[in-house]
């Protein structure tokens, strides 16, 4: 399945992931559609219409990317593709990566050399220079659950930056389930290395999170997902709040590691666990703060650095009466 | 944790460790494996952090498989012995299951994966425990069954192991990781002679467990994890930064350190027994492992790294962790290649 979604680079047949939700599909070529919607809401148009309609849009605004629902094909369209190529092209790119992570493998950690990566102090993990930049990160919104939010990413002025804008709309869905909605989030997506092999970040030796935004004075939320094999563990996460200011300047936001609590299944718990940044999977921006009406954050770039005043290791603690567990 | 639970799973260790080595019964040698897994679970969940369930989720669900495939080979040597005693398998069938599962349980590759991660998810006196205590009794078991082991499975296992536990710990930051692949590449030499003198493994086990208690009670002076705070350690305690070159040295196999002994042995073993290029590989093998061990070295002891103007007067105080048995290990791990006839004769 994965394969026929990176074959098929400017026109789908079928586009279904086996389950809904954003950070479970890093297959899909994000050029386009940013999340699986296998059974949801009717789709926006026919695929045909959809990408020429994409089309002049990417020629008036440069590349951008929308949230489409892809469920139904066009009979009209007849891609043609040389399956056998692909797949060849496909191994092909795969092996080069394995050789090239072999030799990275023995130069040092990430490719350098260890005195390298043991001396450095700032890093910057992702920047906003260009198109491909923006397909390293999936946007999301409360429309995967029938919500009416809606979320964009494109690249900002003269290429400098990313523009993630949209409407937020805490209007509930009416699936007799759902009381609240009013989501956005853009998350990066999961490092992987050759035949789509599971990395991870190893940020152990920086302290603080540095990011450079220009937001409107919303309040996000910034979400840290550890790397991890166990199924349980994917809906923890460690999050912290990022307050933009309105103004026209852009705003230097440094987040300690230290300040980020735990939560699990989206509730904070009364157990407080350390972030461990040895193994970082990924991180997310959300938006919800139940004000509805348009929003936008530009981001220039987000990287790491070591704050040698900084020598809190964590903010929080744990209290005998809430887990008597950790204290036996 | 609660004392009396603490020496209840530290009690429950150390028997079920002392039954499987001396138990004459294959159910009693499997149900002493069962208890030293359920026993070292609780330890290292003692911080109940996100990353010690996960890490104790993985080495329960590998060593329960090892325990569910030593079972299965048990009972089919059962079937073709019927009996229970623990001596030379009667079955090849049974053989190589008992090879495998036995190789799950000490982490040889190719089952070496969840090695690192285990280890990296948990405190590091946990760690030491998991690679000293938790490898004497699948060996015990290994020395009893070693004639009638698969050679050709065997050394092709062992030789993986030593060729991934160097390749592996090449381009890591993390210590525990680093400490794993470690293990991994000296399961591999002391699988390797098994079969030819089970001796040399007991001998290569007991100084690889000395060595590794040494490294660990280093790293546990400071707390550290990673090498860029190994690479602090002159700030705080110079006297370390000595003690660790000495040991990771001694552990990459350098004479005239301890190390060197039983890899001298198994070479020497091995060539006895007309075997040239495997040992001549062994040997090439082993300097991928030097080289991790040299980087360590390097930047402990042998560059002082840049650190800021607070940290360098620590070094005036006294440390407050207990210092156990350190002076001893550390002797023990860098000075006993002379003494090399003496275990020549005693094995």
């Amino acid at each position: 399945m994965a394969l026929v979604h990176k074959l098929l680079n400017g026109t789908y047949i079928l586009r279904k992931c086996p389950k809904p939700g954003v950070a479970s599909c890093p297959f899909l070529s994000t050029r386009f559609a940013d999340y699986c919607s296998s059974s949801l809401e009717k789709p926006v148009a026919a695929p045909g219409k959809a990408s020429s309609q994409r089309k002049t849009e990417g020629n008036l605004e440069g590349h951008h990317q929308r949230e489409v629902a892809l469920d139904i094909t066009s009979p009209e369209d007849k891609p043609e593709v040389s399956f056998d190529k692909a797949i060849k092209e496909e191994i092909k790119d795969h092996f080069r990566r394995l050789k090239d992570d072999i030799v990275n493998h023995w130069i040092g950690p990430e490719g350098r050399p260890l005195h390298e990566v043991l001396m450095e102090q700032a890093k910057v993990v992702w920047q906003f220079r260009g198109k491909e930049d923006l397909d390293k990160w999936i946007v999301t919104s409360d429309k995967t659950i029938g919500g009416r939010s809606e979320v964009f990413l494109k690249m900002g002025r003269s290429n400098q930056s990313a523009l993630l804008y949209g409407t937020l709309s805490s209007e509930a869905p009416q699936d007799g389930e759902s009381g609240r909605s009013g989501y956005c989030a853009m998350i990066s997506k999961i490092p992987t290395g050759p035949f789509e092999r599971k990395r991870f970040y190893d940020w152990s030796q920086f302290n603080t999170l540095y990011l450079r935004v220009r937001g409107d004075g919303r309040p996000w939320m910034v979400n840290i997902r550890e790397d991890t094999d166990v199924i349980q563990r994917k809906d923890q996460m460690y999050s912290y709040f990022m307050f933009t200011r309105g103004g026209p300047y852009w705003q230097e936001v440094k987040i300690p590691f230290s300040k980020f609590f735990f939560s699990n299944r989206g509730r904070i718990r009364d157990a407080q666990y350390q972030l461990l940044l040895d193994k970082i999977s990924s991180i997310g921006f959300t938006l919800a703060d139940k004000v509805d009406g348009p929003f936008f954050l530009e981001i220039d770039f987000i990287g790491v650095f070591t704050d040698p005043a900084h020598t809190e290791e964590f903010a929080y603690e744990n209290s005998p009466e809430l887990n008597p567990r950790l204290f036996k | 944790m609660n004392p009396f639970i603490s020496i209840m799973l530290l009690s429950t260790l150390i028997l079920s460790t002392m039954i499987v080595t001396i138990s004459s019964h294959w159910l009693f040698a499997w149900i002493g494996l069962e208890m030293n897994m359920m026993a070292i679970i609780p330890i290292m969940m003692k911080k109940p952090t996100p990353r010690a369930t996960e890490a104790s989720t993985k080495y329960f669900l590998t060593q329960a498989t090892a325990s569910a495939l030593l079972m299965l080979a048990i009972i089919i040597n059962l079937m073709y012995s019927s009996q229970w005693t623990i001596m030379k398998l009667f079955n090849p069938t049974a053989s190589i299951l008992m090879t495998m599962a036995l190789a799950i349980k000490l982490g040889l590759a190719p089952f070496h994966f969840w090695v690192p991660e285990v280890t990296q998810g948990i405190p590091l006196t946990t760690g030491l425990i998991l690679l000293t205590w938790q490898k004497l009794a699948p060996i015990s078991i290994l020395y009893q069954i070693s004639p009638s082991i698969n050679l050709h499975l065997m050394v092709t296992m062992s030789f993986l192991s030593i060729l991934i536990g160097g390749w592996g710990g090449l381009n890591q930051t993390q210590l525990r990781k680093i400490m794993a692949y470690s293990s991994i590449a000296h399961m591999g030499w002391m699988t390797t002679i098994l079969l030819y003198n089970p001796s040399l493994t007991m001998l290569n086990l007991l100084i690889y467990i000395i060595m590794t208690f040494t490294m660990f009670t280093l790293l546990a002076q400071n707390s550290t994890t990673t090498t860029l705070l190994l690479s602090q350690t002159w700030n705080t305690m110079p006297i370390m930064t000595t003690f660790t070159m000495l040991t990771l040295l001694s552990m990459g196999g350098l004479p005239p350190l301890t190390g060197f002994m039983p890899k001298w042995m198994i070479i020497q073993e091995l060539t006895k027994n007309e075997s040239l290029l495997l040992p001549t590989l062994m040997a090439i093998t082993a300097l991928l492992n030097l080289y991790f061990y040299m980087r360590l070295a390097y930047s402990t002891a042998l560059t002082l790294f840049p650190s800021t103007n607070n940290m360098k007067m620590k070094w005036q105080f006294y440390p407050t962790k207990q210092m156990t048995l350190l002076p001893t290990a550390i002797v023990l791990s860098t000075m006993l290649l002379p003494l090399t006839p003496m275990f020549f004769i005693l094995l």
